[in-house]
Order: C-alpha cells, then sequence, then structure tokens
C-alpha cells in the first residue's frame, strides 16, 4: 500500500514539475522516488515498518497487502527504477513521459493486491492505458503509431473477453470477491464431485484468455512481437518486465482461488503452456531484428511461467517472485547495452559488432545478462529456471521435458549476441555509457546465480 | 403491473442468450472489419453487451456489486476511448487513412 501512495504522489508531483525547465533531472526524481516505493515496501513485508493507518483508508475487501503482495511491489517498483536510471542519458524525455509510467505501475500495484475483481479490472486499465500513449511516444515514426494502435486494439479486444468471463463468474458464484467466491454454495457442490455450472467453466475459460492476451501467451501472443518493436526501447523493455510479471501474478490469484476444484482448464493449459515455448524459442531463432528476438524470447519466458501458473495453489509464490527478479535483470542488461549500441537505428545484430573491443566491461556485462537469459549455470537465470522445473516436476514431467527442449533451442539464438560482440570488428563508434550501473546488474545477476539462499532469506 | 415486475418475468438466460449474441457481434466485428472507427465501435459493443450482463445479474440476485462495476466498465471504457482516438488521430496525420491495413510495417 505505501509503495501506491508514494508512486501515485511523486507522479503528480512529476507532473507539475513540468513548471520547470530542468528536464535531465526528472528521471532521477522518478527513480529515487521508485526506489524509495521498493524499499519501504520491502521494509513492510520484513515488518520492519508498518503504516496501519494508512492502510485501513481501503477496505480490506478491495486490496490487501501481505507480506508477498509487499515483495511483489517492491520488486516492480525496483524493476521501473532501474528502467528509469539506465536509459536516461540515451534520450531526455519530458516529465509527461515519466509520470505515465509510473501512473502504470500503480495499475501493476492494483493487480498484485487485489481481492475484489473490481479492482483487477481497475488495475489492468490502468496499467494498459498509459502504455497505450507510452507505445505512440514517437509521434512522427510510423512503427511507433503501429504499435501504439495495434497494443490499443488487442488491449481492449481482450477487456472485453476478459469482463465477459467477469460477468459469467458473478452469474455462476453471485459474487465478485476472492475469497466469496470459493465459499459460494455452488463450489461446495463442485467439491463434492459434483460438475461446475457451465456458467462458472465459461468465465473461467474466458477470464483466463484475457490475461492470456496480456502476458503474451501463444496463441494469443501475435500482437507482440509487432508491438515491442515499434514501441520506445523504454517502453518495450517496461511491457516485457512489469506488466508480464504483473499478470503473472494476477492470474495466479485467479486460479489459486480455483485451484482445488477446476481440475479441467489445467489439461489445455499445459498444452497452450508446451505451445508457448517451442514457438517463442523457434520464432527467435530467424529473426534479423534484435528487439524483435528479444520479443520470441519474452514469449518463450512467458510459456515457462504458465508452467507455475499449473501448480497453483497459494503456496509457492516465491518461485515466481525470484523467476521475475531474474529475468528482469537480465532483460535490463541486454536491453540498456542494445539501446546504446543501436543508437542511430540499426536494428539488426550488427549493432553489437566489436563490442568486447570498444567497451570490454559493456561486453562481459552483455554476455552475463544473455546467459541468465538462456539459464546457463552461475546465473541468477540458471537458478530460477531450476527451481521452476524442479517444482513442476512433480505435477507435469512432460511439460518440463519441453521447457528443457525450449532452452536447448533457445541457446541458438542467444549466441548471436556472442558472435557479434566478441568475434566481429566494430562497424561504428558509439560509446558505451553508465558501465557503473552495469556493473552492478552483472554482478548482482552472479550474486544470484551463486549465492541464491543467501539472497532470498535475506529478501523473502 | 409495475415496468420492475414485467423486467424479472423475463428469465436469467434470456438475458444471456442476448448479451452472448450482441458480445459475438462485436467480436466478429473487430474481427473482421477493416476500419478503425468501427473497430472502436465494435469494441464498444462488446464492453456494453458485458454491462447489460452484469446489471441482469445484480438485478436477479439483488446485490449491488454488479451495477457498481458497471459503473467501472462505463469510466474505463470512456477513457479507454479518448485514448484509442488520440491514437487514431495520430495515425490519421502520418497516413491520411483510418484503414487498418496500414498496420503491416512492422514484419520479421
Amino acid at each position: 500500500m505505501i509503495a501506491l501512495f508514494v508512486t501515485f504522489f511523486s507522479a503528480a508531483v512529476l507532473l507539475f514539475l513540468g513548471l520547470n525547465k530542468r528536464e535531465s533531472s526528472y528521471s532521477l526524481f522518478a527513480a529515487l522516488a521508485l526506489f524509495v516505493s521498493a524499499g519501504l515496501s520491502w521494509a513492510c513485508s520484513a515488518n520492519l515498518v508498518s503504516f496501519h493507518g494508512l492502510e485501513s483508508w481501503v477496505p480490506a475487501n478491495m486490496m490487501q497487502f501481505g507480506k508477498e503482495q509487499h515483495l511483489f511491489a517492491a520488486l516492480l517498483a525496483f524493476i521501473v527504477g532501474f528502467i528509469l536510471l539506465m536509459f536516461r542519458k540515451n534520450e531526455v524525455i519530458g516529465n509527461d513521459q515519466l509520470g505515465l509510467m509510473m501512473f502504470s505501475l500503480c495499475g501493476a500495484y492494483m493487480m498484485v493486491s487485489y481481492q475484489h475483481l473490481v479492482m483487477l479490472f481497475l488495475g489492468i486499465e490502468v496499467l494498459s492505458i498509459p502504455l497505450f500513449v507510452l507505445a505512440g511516444a514517437n509521434k512522427s515514426n510510423l512503427a511507433s503509431n503501429e504499435a501504439s494502435l495495434k497494443y490499443f486494439l488487442m488491449g481492449a479486444f481482450s477487456t472485453g473477453i476478459f469482463l465477459l468471463g467477469t460477468a459469467f463468474i458473478y452469474g455462476g458464484t453471485g459474487s465478485l470477491e476472492l475469497e466469496m467466491m470459493g465459499i459460494k454454495p455452488s463450489f461446495m457442490h463442485a467439491m463434492q464431485g459434483m460438475p461446475l455450472p457451465v456458467l462458472i467453466n465459461a468465465g473461467i475459460v474466458l477470464m483466463s484468455v484475457g490475461l492470456l492476451f496480456k502476458v503474451a501467451a501463444a496463441p494469443f501472443h501475435f500482437w507482440a512481437p509487432d508491438v515491442y518493436e515499434g514501441s520506445p526501447n523504454r517502453t518495450t523493455l517496461y511491457m516485457a518486465t512489469v506488466v508480464k510479471i504483473a499478470a503473472f501474478v494476477a492470474f495466479y490469484r485467479f486460479l489459486s482461488t480455483f485451484g482445488g476444484i477446476a481440475d479441467a482448464w489445467k489439461g489445455w493449459m499445459s498444452v497452450l503452456g508446451a505451445i508457448t515455448i517451442l514457438w517463442g524459442n523457434l520464432a527467435a531463432l530467424n529473426q534479423a531484428s534484435v528487439k524483435r528476438t528479444l520479443a520470441f524470447s519474452s514469449i518463450a519466458h512467458a510459456g515457462y511461467l504458465v508452467m507455475f501458473l499449473l501448480m497453483a495453489d497459494g503456496t509457492n509464490t516465491w518461485i515466481l517472485w525470484f523467476y521475475g527478479l531474474a529475468y528482469a535483470m537480465a532483460s535490463l542488461l541486454v536491453f540498456s547495452i542494445a539501446n546504446q549500441v543501436s543508437f542511430q537505428g540499426e536494428r539488426g545484430f550488427a549493432a553489437f559488432d566489436g563490442l568486447s573491443k570498444k567497451s570490454p566491461v559493456a561486453a562481459i556485462a552483455l554476455a552475463v545478462g544473455v546467459l541468465s537469459m538462456a539459464g546457463i549455470p552461475v546465473s541468477a537465470g540458471f537458478n530460477a529456471k531450476f527451481y521452476l522445473f524442479s517444482f513442476a516436476w512433480q505435477h507435469m514431467p512432460w511439460l518440463v521435458g519441453v521447457g528443457l527442449l525450449g532452452s536447448a533451442i533457445s541457446v541458438g539464438y542467444y549466441f548471436k549476441f556472442f558472435k557479434h560482440a566478441f568475434m566481429n570488428q566494430p562497424s561504428n563508434d558509439n560509446p558505451v555509457v553508465d558501465r557503473g550501473w552495469l556493473m552492478l546488474l552483472g554482478g548482482l545477476i552472479l550474486l544470484l546465480g551463486a549465492l541464491p539462499w543467501a539472497v532470498l532469506n535475506v529478501i523473502y | 403491473m409495475s415496468i420492475l415486475s414485467v423486467f424479472n418475468q423475463v428469465e436469467i438466460s434470456h438475458y444471456i442468450y442476448l448479451s452472448t449474441v450482441l458480445f459475438s457481434i462485436g467480436l466478429f466485428g473487430v474481427l473482421f472489419r477493416r476500419n478503425a472507427i468501427i473497430l472502436l465501435m465494435c469494441i464498444e459493443l462488446m464492453l456494453n453487451a458485458v454491462n447489460l450482463l452484469f446489471t441482469a445479474f445484480s438485478s436477479y440476485m439483488g446485490d449491488a456489486d454488479g451495477q457498481i462495476f458497471v459503473f467501472f466498465i462505463m469510466v474505463v471504457a470512456a477513457a479507454e476511448a479518448a485514448v484509442g482516438l488520440a491514437i487514431l488521430v495520430l495515425v490519421y496525420r502520418n497516413t491520411r487513412k483510418t484503414d487498418v491495413s496500414f498496420l503491416d510495417q512492422l514484419k520479421g
């Protein structure tokens, strides 16, 4: 809750700062506010501080911040803070865009902490509507326009499907509150082996489709590569990390309400997961553009996380938290380096040519990030995948097999980064800045890879 | 007999069928029409079909939550339409059309 207040009010302050002309300091202010939100949320999760007075403003049947919700809020604020920090030197953006990104983050907080489907709906919309604008932030660029319109149409369309599902569930269970939905009579007789009413089943399927659109899982992923490629880099990174994590948490909490009683969806969901993993990885293999490759790679990561949804019972959220952290840090590294080297509009891998000669530090940081995305040992990504797969093994071993196959395929396109960064000669002399932050992120990834439990015990 | 009681004589299943049909009309419109403004209208149709369903359920169950949800949907739909039309104006300035067939610049 405290993260929501701090982020919202600093975003509002930021909008008024537009009167002042010193634009380069806005990003720093925003990043600082986000790190404060992250720190305070973490302190709340560890019971170091508490803001009960503030939290009593919002009814407990609407939003609830327990330990896990605080930790997810801290993770999301931390990621966005880093995004603003790492991208601040390449292109200075106005306070309006920074403000929109922070308001969008408020929607993400609502999605991780909702108790009532109204709050889930509002969270999704508060997250999405600023993003429609941010995707089209390069106003004169046709690709950016297209990304914005496509994202808008897909977002509004999936919202419609999601809402029809909500209405069916409301009709079937008679309530919109997560806790109430689980104890309604129709559910009680479903527990005793009678079939679930058609309305509730249809509602679960439709809501899942709406959320699968948001996380870009196959077969509802077709918009993602275009939107990711056309949007400005900062927005793409935001969509690939924050939107995905928030949507998965929301999805997880929704499914764990229905967990024990609706096994029917597990079958088709696992098939969708397998298709997503294979499609994402195979399609990424023959992409020429860096951002498109990363977009398909993020689709494949959504596929791995579908595996996690199948274990939805409300007890193992730390896997999602750790996976989100590992994936977000690797994405931050790779995207920010790609953003700097492809500064002059080079979209292909040639932008990385000779990075190791221009800046060894950046090349090593890139290597760490890419290895973590691919899940090679002694990186955070390996541990994240290891925990995920070893838990999923007990539930559906065949899907883990598909996941391992997908990881093996993924090495094929991650290797392109190495080839261009370490083996080719430099073709341009764009400088790489912010080496300190790159080293910090790379070091964190290695630390999480080498000593995951030491870090998890401190934080979680 | 008051008007309200006439409404209550209609079975809830009829409302479900009606709003599902309305929703499907909107859905197929989004899938098959090419003009972005018509797409926006079809999306509105989908949302309003959901509004109808929420109101019907709410009225039959005597529970106010559904009706309040409808207000939220209306507000969000208005916000979404505002942003959507703004994006459309942006696209129109650059391409001079409102046809979604221009959405093929980005290909792998």
